[in-house]
């Protein structure tokens, strides 16, 4: 875990260096783009951590097995951090290039429904205190909540939107080698903070249900 | 456009005293939890019951009470005591 934590801090101050320092100017927002190699790599971490959540859900029902709960909930608490984590970067990022810290497009409206819903998951875990129901309950939330990653992905295709469409992935210009390498750095940082979290609270869960025991 | 540092700036503040904020609280449950585990098993610390129960048994012990002050041996105590 330790060694994990090293990693982790090591990675992010390179996608903090490439972020802030290697990647160059962009020619039409200027240097508050950079909040890009925040915002992006957050968003991506809760996308995973909410398909986490919703693997582990549907082996907790198949299976009936605690390590699967305990994986589905310490990955939807990280995934709630990354979500607010990505609204807030976001709105920031917004008031300069669009005038406004907030408006209820698709992309920002898909994103805080999800939100919401698994805050929802952890408050459902919360208030049912008979573990086993409370675990059930949680687990079909979590499968149900999953629904909403492709509406927030897509709804940038699907709807007219403030929010521009994704940059990767998609037909058309080519980013620079640098942007996409400074972004990748932070793709893996941001990944393995995700992996580090998870692992920790995971543990955490299991030495509470041994002391609870 | 302008620069705006001061917005690229927040961001990044603000996400890192969120995630140093949640990594904290982390450490934090993780230390309550070894502080409760290393209480538990501690059934053979002196609690006032015991003292009583054990002076009542007539076996007065000799380690430190609750105060912390060790009691003395009876042959070792000055006559004026």
């Amino acid at each position: 875990m330790r060694v994990l934590g090293a990693v982790t801090v090591v990675a992010l101050a390179a996608g903090l260096v490439a972020g802030l320092g290697l990647a160059p100017r962009e020619v039409t927002q200027g240097n508050v783009q950079r909040i890009m190699y925040l915002h992006v790599p957050s968003v991506w971490v809760a996308y995973v951590a909410f398909a986490v959540v919703f693997v582990a859900s549907i082996a907790y029902l198949a299976k009936r097995a605690d390590a699967a709960d305990r994986l589905a909930h310490a990955s939807a608490e990280v995934g709630v951090v990354f979500t607010g984590v990505t609204i807030a970067t976001g709105s920031i990022w917004g008031k300069p290039t669009w005038g406004t810290w907030w408006t209820w497009d698709a992309r920002l409206t898909s994103v805080s429904i999800l939100f919401v819903m698994y805050l929802g998951y952890l408050l459902l875990r919360g208030m049912i205190d008979d573990r086993e129901r409370g675990a059930r309950y949680a687990a079909v939330l979590g499968i149900v909540a999953a629904f909403n990653i492709p509406l927030v992905h897509f709804s940038v295709i699907w709807w007219r939107t403030l929010h521009q469409p994704p940059s990767l992935m998609t037909p058309g210009p080519a980013m620079p080698r640098v942007i996409i390498t400074a972004l990748l750095v932070n793709f893996v940082a941001f990944s393995l903070l995700y992996v580090y979290f998870v692992a920790k609270r995971v543990h955490l869960l299991r030495r509470e249900a041994e002391a609870a025991a | 456009m302008p620069d705006n540092w001061g917005f690229v700036l927040a961001a990044y503040g603000l996400a890192a005293v969120v995630l140093i904020g949640y990594w904290r609280m982390l450490v934090r449950q993780e230390s309550d939890l070894e502080d409760r585990s290393r209480l538990a098993p501690s059934s053979g610390h002196l609690t006032p019951g015991s003292q009583t129960t054990s002076a009542r048994a007539g076996e007065r012990s000799h380690a430190a009470p609750i105060s912390g002050h060790p009691r003395p041996k009876p042959d070792s105590r000055d006559p004026l005591q």
